[in-house]
């Protein structure tokens, strides 16, 4: 039902959908088809809507920037449920629970319904034409250089019209950021590989040794990873994929490891270079340079380093040996440090050892529309940024999809540098942390009330262009896509230019039609393609396919050895990125909220992971409330007894924490970035997520925590409920 | 009415399930999870809330034991005293098992939870007098109860989130018990479909909730009576058979079996619907 | 040997003395009676509340499913089973002392059941449908699950509840006719001449009246091991560990008489005095009581023992898990204490001068009914917190104050009710006791006759 194809039928839905939703968000009110005013009534209702009958329309998930495609479900004009769409290379019809979600983003009761313009402390409703004009006369006779514009990371055509608006003032201060992306990452690949997201083939892999990279959570693209991952466990010739994982703090990927191998926080490097120096040792080939760079990398002193015993190592470089392809992945957990990079390097490193490279690490297509290429954000941005405010360079600030008052370290002061701009706008969702700080907030459609294009960073097997249409009408009549805010923008800047456009879907559209052969349209009609593309959803293209560089060289690869003990702080802070709530953006979903932490069944609350032999050092048993404080502030919060962690460090959630943003998201846990140390990674100048040290005492008090195990925690006490059997004890090849 | 009338009509509902019983025809939907799969990512759990109106009650609530969540990822430890879990965490998704000899059904004293001819444990909300007799027997715990109203309770569903309540799916009122009903609605639609075009619901024409998001397809729905579904043949190839309350891995000497399939608490004959396959763990690491 | 009633009274006086047990009680009766409508006004409170709201205020959760309503049901319908015993088997065993106190006992009984059958209600999470679950014809045919034991402890309640009202009503009728004959006109002396039924006291008016009598008592006595035995399949039938076990519907009705006995001996001693009843209940026949109590006592703590032992040398770890958990987790202080009052505590019965102790005999005979409260509680809650699947068990679930304060008002219910019933009708058989007076003359005189004849 879901799955099957849509027909001709489909394609005048969605036309005819289109054109409802485009009267509606654009300035007009009539329907592109026949200029009648478009109202919706059962009496004399669209022809795609039939009570009780459900239709569906493709379009591309927004929760994250993996840009899976979802379809969604329709009944009587509302959007009910999105699906992930089969015909995707990325998430081929799976969907993740915060993809799920989706909805409650879009109907949730507290998003910002008019353009606030601040009068003092509290907000004025003001209209779209006022809000349009005040920009018009702030941004009168500024330079570009000050002018800032904050965003997260952007693509397609919302890119392009952003690039054109800034332009327009030749401003070149767009500031992409995201508050936990691989960045670190991106640039030791661009070293390693030639290429910032190569393709990472799971599938393929007969083992995949992870460093902290929890594909199967928050990591890149994880409901593309979780199907490979599938595939994997199933066996390429029927031998079982194994997966070893090496972190700190257990994260989802590494609860469903095969070995889950607990390192010194920040050795993931030092174990990469021992397992360089392991396998030379077994016989493995290495050049010069890699033989220097691993030299001093014996097994003693790496076991020492990271705490992974020589046993260890020895099995694991067997098992790299005996299986190939492998593949090496380096996670945010390594790259969290000032020596980010290094890590990243090394673990990079070990993957051109075991010959991985052009096997499990491919390279990927990119879509031939370089203006288009996404955009992604990372933190050096940020600091880049609230360099700049602090110094008081700017005069207009515009944010767009960040939320740097919540996300940025305390010790940055971002809220108070923003308040050095002159004036700032925020395009909102909701009333959040930075929106509050806003001079002028304005309103956004939700993802499922906007017309987009989107180019993902990680392309799965081809290279594809997602489109974003509206699902269904406005719930808020004075909420305005992006895209067509931009574009009124745009006009007050280049109006000949763009006084052809009605709207951005009329924009849109256009643009599109005119790369209609580039796009695989070659041989249909204007609206044939047009319609086929958004049934579908998705434009597959014929991606440009560069090659991956030759290794860099290892020489020049140091690491530093593993940081003495603070006395005064001496555990490691790991922040960590849930699945659902990753940066916090999406903490008033409900959903979200009550969904348990797949580790922990902790819902609702933040709480401070500690490793049962450390807590009872410190006499801390499940549920008191601790003080987690380093040099740049404490949170207090409670403590969750948590055996997938080094005793060292401790683990707070990324996400919760909210002062605003709405009623399910504000007042619940605390924000681990606002005591975040301001370290960064020595090469790339990133945020060292990972390098904040603390120490933690009882605060005195003790609740009970809220979640979903029972009193005996993750035991089945005798009982076979959850069963487990060894590889050795199966044969999967001759299963279904 | 007379006596025989009422006893004639209430032995039409007497059967020994399943041993004895009229075997399901066309339809037994069944279900089996690859624990070897499942990441225990909760996109089941979420996307059964958005499918089937499932109430968000709230941290209080939540912990007060009164969570809705039909579908629940449970996380277990292994408990071989190690220190740190160097065997990652094992997941089990758990819901309602659909079991064939539900102990729930016999203890209603209503009988508002019956036996469909599907195979299906149904609830019927309007029956329901909320004794909580049914929840008491289960020996899973996967029946939930609505100690409030959640319809009316604030923030439940305000103004706006209401509208994305499925119309499919009832929205149930304070005291009544609920449970997974493996998306019946989505299976009735199915049913109907194949009815018009004469024919019965082939394997893929239903998905449910939880099986359609699921990221790595480790859940597994279908018919156990047509022999072309991947359900009956996973049942088939896991030697699990539907009536028996012990099964060819359990009869095979300690560790010596290849096969993965096992039903959970079979020992108390409720003889369920799901079929779970145990998680994989590679021993040469 | 005491004797358990003076021969000597005249039955003017008797009809005196317990007439003027609907005129003029003690003061405590009135402060009884304030007490018990406040208790009910706290639970109609918190009834209310949570008919408004939804059970989740009792702070029931997944899986305590049930809390203290049902294990407070079970009390009530086990206190129940004492009036029958006295009224009825003993009535059958003719056993004489029982005249005097079978009244006010059989009224227990009914009042009891009176207050189990509102715990049904205010359990249920609709109670506004509670019809559903009475087989009533309907067009549509739908029946309830006649599967399901709570179905025939419906029944078995309604069943019980009516033979017991009419019981007590028909024992009742010689004595309505002796107050209507004793009243001044009025609303009572309508209300009584209508009740006694044109009761005349010719001979074939009692002949009429002792077979019926015999015969209900002779129904009830089934009916009244049938209503605990049920209510122990609620459990029994069930498939939970510590709920499964076959000894259960003995050891329930053996718990019943215990309770129900123990709330004689609390009744007696406070009727005795608020209605100044002391020449009828004396203390030969609470000696009498006492001893009987005692014996239940031992047959429960020996069926209690089997319960355990059964399930200790059982295969089923579930069920031996449960009880490990009820002797040593969260539970244990009540589980302890219910072996305490239920075993121990008893023994104090077993000494002769606590026997006719009036103050001790109070507190023992609370503290039992304290002990197969307990008793009842300790059935239901430990399962739920410990059932068979580990990661729902829950041990820090705590009934809210709502479930308590029901709780507590149906005892002021209970009170409340009979109180009012032993101020409206005469709550010590006056024709049993004449009966009792009369065949206590004639046994002494032909003692006094036999001594003649031996000398």
């Amino acid at each position: 039902m879901m799955n099957s194809g849509f027909d001709r039928r489909d394609f005048l839905k969605v036309l005819g959908w289109g054109g409802a939703a485009v009267a509606l968000s654009g300035c007009g009110n009539g329907s592109v088809e026949d200029g009648k005013e478009t109202v919706v009534s059962y009496v004399e209702t669209n022809d795609y809507m039939i009570p009780s009958i459900s239709v569906y329309f493709n379009s591309t998930c927004a929760q994250c920037d993996a840009g899976c495609s979802i379809t969604g479900r329709l009944r009587e004009g509302r959007v009910l449920k999105l699906e992930g769409n089969p015909d995707s290379t990325i998430n081929r019809g799976k969907t993740c629970g915060l993809g799920q979600a989706g909805v409650q983003h879009h109907y949730n009761p507290d998003r910002v319904r008019e353009p606030l313009l601040r009068t003092g402390s509290s907000g004025e409703a003001i209209t779209w034409e006022k809000a349009y004009a005040l920009i018009a006369e702030k941004t009168k006779g500024v330079s570009g250089e000050e002018i800032a514009f904050l965003s997260g990371g952007v693509s397609g055509h919302l890119k392009v019209l952003l690039g054109n608006y800034l332009d327009s003032f030749g401003c070149k201060n767009h500031f992409a950021y995201e508050a936990i992306a691989p960045a670190v990452l991106r640039a030791a690949n661009k070293k390693s590989y030639g290429v910032e997201m190569p393709r990472f083939n799971i599938g393929k892999a007969k083992v995949v040794l992870s460093f902290g990279a929890d594909f199967l959570g928050s990591w890149v693209s994880p409901v593309h990873f979780s199907q490979q991952y599938a595939q994997f466990r199933k066996g390429v010739d029927g031998q079982r994929g194994v997966l070893i994982q090496v972190e700190s703090k257990m994260t989802l990927t590494g609860a469903n490891a095969d070995r889950w191998l607990v390192v010194r926080p920040g050795t993931e490097g030092i174990l990469a270079l021992g397992l360089i120096n392991a396998l030379g040792a077994h016989g493995v080939a290495l050049s010069g340079d890699v033989a220097a760079a691993v030299k001093g990398y014996d097994k003693a002193r790496v076991s020492k380093d990271t705490g992974v015993s020589a046993e260890q190592i020895d099995k694991i470089v067997a098992l790299l040996k005996a299986r190939t392809p492998s593949l090496v992945l380096a996670g945010s957990a390594a790259e969290g440090y000032a020596h980010g990079s290094q890590n990243a390097a090394a673990i990079n490193l070990l993957n051109q050892v075991l010959g991985n490279v052009g096997k499990t690490v491919e390279v990927a297509e990119v879509v031939p529309f370089p203006q288009m290429a996404p955009t992604t954000g990372n933190t050096a941005a940020l600091r880049k940024l609230n360099d700049g405010l602090a110094a008081g360079k700017y005069k207009v600030l515009f944010s767009y999809a960040a939320n740097p008052v919540f996300t940025a370290p305390g010790a940055m002061k971002f809220k108070d540098n923003m308040a050095k701009a002159g004036f700032k706008v925020v395009f909102a969702h909701y009333l959040d942390e930075t929106a509050l700080q806003a001079d002028l907030v304005l309103p956004l459609d939700s993802a499922l009330e906007d017309w987009n294009t989107q180019v993902p960073e990680y392309l799965a097997t081809c290279a594809q262009i997602n489109i974003q249409q509206p699902l269904m009408e406005k719930l808020h009549a004075n909420t305005r896509g992006m895209g067509d805010i931009l574009l009124a923008l745009l006009k007050q800047r280049r109006a000949e230019e763009y006084k052809g456009f009605e709207d951005y879907y009329a924009y849109l559209r256009g643009a599109m039609l005119k790369n209609k052969a580039a796009l695989g349209g070659g041989k249909l009609d204007d609206d044939t393609f047009w319609n086929e593309t958004l049934s579908k959803g998705i434009v597959k293209l014929e991606g440009r396919v560069g090659g991956l560089s030759g290794r860099a060289s290892a020489a020049g690869l140091t690491l530093p050895a593993p940081a003495a003990v603070d006395a005064q702080y001496p555990l490691q802070l790991i922040p960590s990125v849930n699945a659902s709530l990753r940066d916090g953006r999406h903490t008033n979903q409900p959903w979200l909220q009550e969904s348990p932490d797949p580790l922990t069944t902790i819902v609702w609350d933040s709480w401070v992971e500690i490793h049962p032999r450390k807590a009872a050092e410190l006499g801390i048993v499940e549920g008191d409330i601790v003080e987690v404080s380093g040099k740049n502030g404490s949170i207090k919060a409670q403590a969750y007894l948590f055996p997938g962690i080094h005793p060292d460090a401790v683990s707070i959630p990324l996400g919760r924490g909210h002062e605003a943003m709405g009623r399910y998201a504000k007042g619940y846990g605390v924000n681990p970035f606002q005591i975040l140390d301001p370290v960064f990674d020595k090469e790339t100048g990133e945020l060292a997520l990972h390098e904040t040290r603390v120490k933690i005492s009882k605060a005195g008090s003790r609740v009970i925590v809220v979640k979903d195990e029972g009193v005996v925690g993750g035991m089945q006490m005798g009982k076979k409920i959850a069963v487990r059997v060894s590889s050795d004890k199966v044969k999967l090849s001759e299963e279904v | 009415m007379s006596v025989s009338n009422l006893l004639e009509n209430w032995s039409e509902f007497r059967h020994l399930h399943p041993v004895d019983d009229v075997p399901h025809d066309p339809y037994k939907w069944a279900m089996s999870i690859d624990l070897d799969a499942c990441s225990g990512c909760n996109a089941c759990s979420v996307a059964c809330y958005a499918e089937n109106n499932l109430p968000v009650v709230g941290k209080e609530k939540y912990a007060h034991g009164q969570a809705m969540h039909w579908m629940r990822i449970e996380r277990y430890w292994d408990e071989d005293g190690r220190e740190f879990p160097d065997q990652g965490a094992q997941f089990l998704p758990m819901m309602c098992q659909q079991c064939e000899a539900a102990p729930c059904e016999t203890v209603c004293p209503v009988g508002a939870t019956n036996h469909t001819p599907d195979g299906i444990n149904s609830q019927i909300y309007n029956r329901c007098i909320g004794s909580r007799y049914c929840s008491a027997n289960c020996p899973f715990k996967v029946r939930y109860f609505n100690w409030y109203d959640y319809p009316t309770t604030d923030n439940v569903w305000p103004a706006e989130m209401n509208q994305q309540l499925n119309p499919d799916v009832t929205v149930r009122g304070k005291g009544v018990m609920e449970k997974c009903t493996f998306c019946i609605q989505r299976v009735t639609v199915a049913k109907n479909n194949a009815k018009n075009e004469g024919r019965i619901v082939h394997d893929g024409d239903v998905q449910t909730a939880c099986q359609q998001a699921c990221p790595t397809s480790a859940i597994s729905f279908g018919n156990l009576v047509d022999k072309e579904s991947k359900v009956y043949k996973q049942w088939k190839a896991q030697q699990v058979e539907l009536d028996k309350d012990a099964q060819a891995k359990d009869k095979n000497e300690e560790g010596r079996s290849e096969l993965r399939g096992y039903r959970i608490f079979e020992e108390l004959r409720p003889y369920p619907s799901v079929m779970y396959l145990e998680r994989v763990r590679e021993s040469a690491v | 040997m005491m004797k358990d009633i003076s021969e000597d009274i005249a039955w003017a006086k008797i009809n005196k003395d317990v007439l003027k047990s609907l005129e003029n009680p003690r003061k405590l009766y009135w402060v009884i009676l304030f007490i018990a409508i406040a208790m009910v006004g706290v639970a109609v409170g918190c009834e209310v509340y949570q008919y408004n709201i939804g059970m989740g205020v009792a702070n029931m959760d997944n899986p305590h499913m049930w809390g203290l309503y049902i294990a407070t049901f079970i009390f009530w319908i086990g206190m129940s089973h004492s009036g029958t015993l006295l009224s009825a088997i003993l009535h059958l065993m003719h056993a004489d002392w029982r005249k005097p106190i079978y009244r006010f006992a059989e009224a227990m009984t009914t009042f009891s059941l009176m207050t189990a059958g509102l715990f049904v209600a205010v359990h249920l999470g609709r109670v506004w449908q509670i019809y559903y679950a009475i087989p009533y014809p309907n067009g549509r045919m739908v029946w309830p699950n006649f599967q399901s034991p709570l179905l025939w402890d419906a029944m078995a309640i309604f069943t019980y509840l009516s033979s017991s009202i009419l019981f007590l009503y028909v024992g009742m009728i010689p004595d309505l006719a002796i107050v209507r004959d004793n009243m001044h006109s009025g609303w009572r002396k309508k209300l009584y001449s209508a009740l006694a039924l044109g009761w005349e006291g010719t001979d074939r008016q009692w002949r009429n009246f002792r077979v019926t009598y015999l015969t209900i008592a002779c129904f009830l006595i089934p009916l009244a091991v049938s209503v605990h035995s049920i209510v122990a399949s609620d459990f029994a039938m069930s498939q939970q560990p510590g709920w499964h076990i076959t000894s259960f519907p003995p050891y329930f009705v053996a718990g019943a008489l215990y309770s129900g006995c123990a709330a004689i001996i609390t009744l007696f001693i406070i009727l005795r005095y608020v209605f100044k009843f002391e020449e009828y209940m004396t203390l030969s026949i609470l000696k009498k009581i006492v001893r009987l109590t005692f014996a239940i006592a031992m047959v429960w703590t020996y069926l209690n023992l089997i319960e355990y032992a059964s399930v200790w040398y059982g295969h089923d770890q579930a069920s031996k898990d449960v009880l490990i958990q009820k002797a040593t987790g969260p539970y244990a202080p009540f589980w302890w204490m219910m072996n305490f009052c239920g075993s121990i505590v008893p023994l104090l019965m077993f000494f002769k001068r606590f026997q006719t102790n009036i103050p001790v005999m109070f507190a023992v005979s609370l503290l039992l009914n304290l002990g197969m409260w307990l008793e009842r509680w300790m059935i239901v809650a430990p399962t739920f917190s410990h059932g068979y699947y580990p990661w729902t068990w829950d041990h820090d679930q705590w009934p809210s104050l709502i479930q308590w304060g029901i709780v507590f008002g149906s005892f002021g219910w209970f009170t409340l009710l009979f109180m009012v019933f032993c101020k409206v009708f005469p709550s010590v058989s006056m024709y049993e006791v004449k009966e009792m007076v009369y065949h206590r003359k004639q046994a002494t005189k032909k003692l006094a006759t036999a001594g003649k004849g031996a000398h």
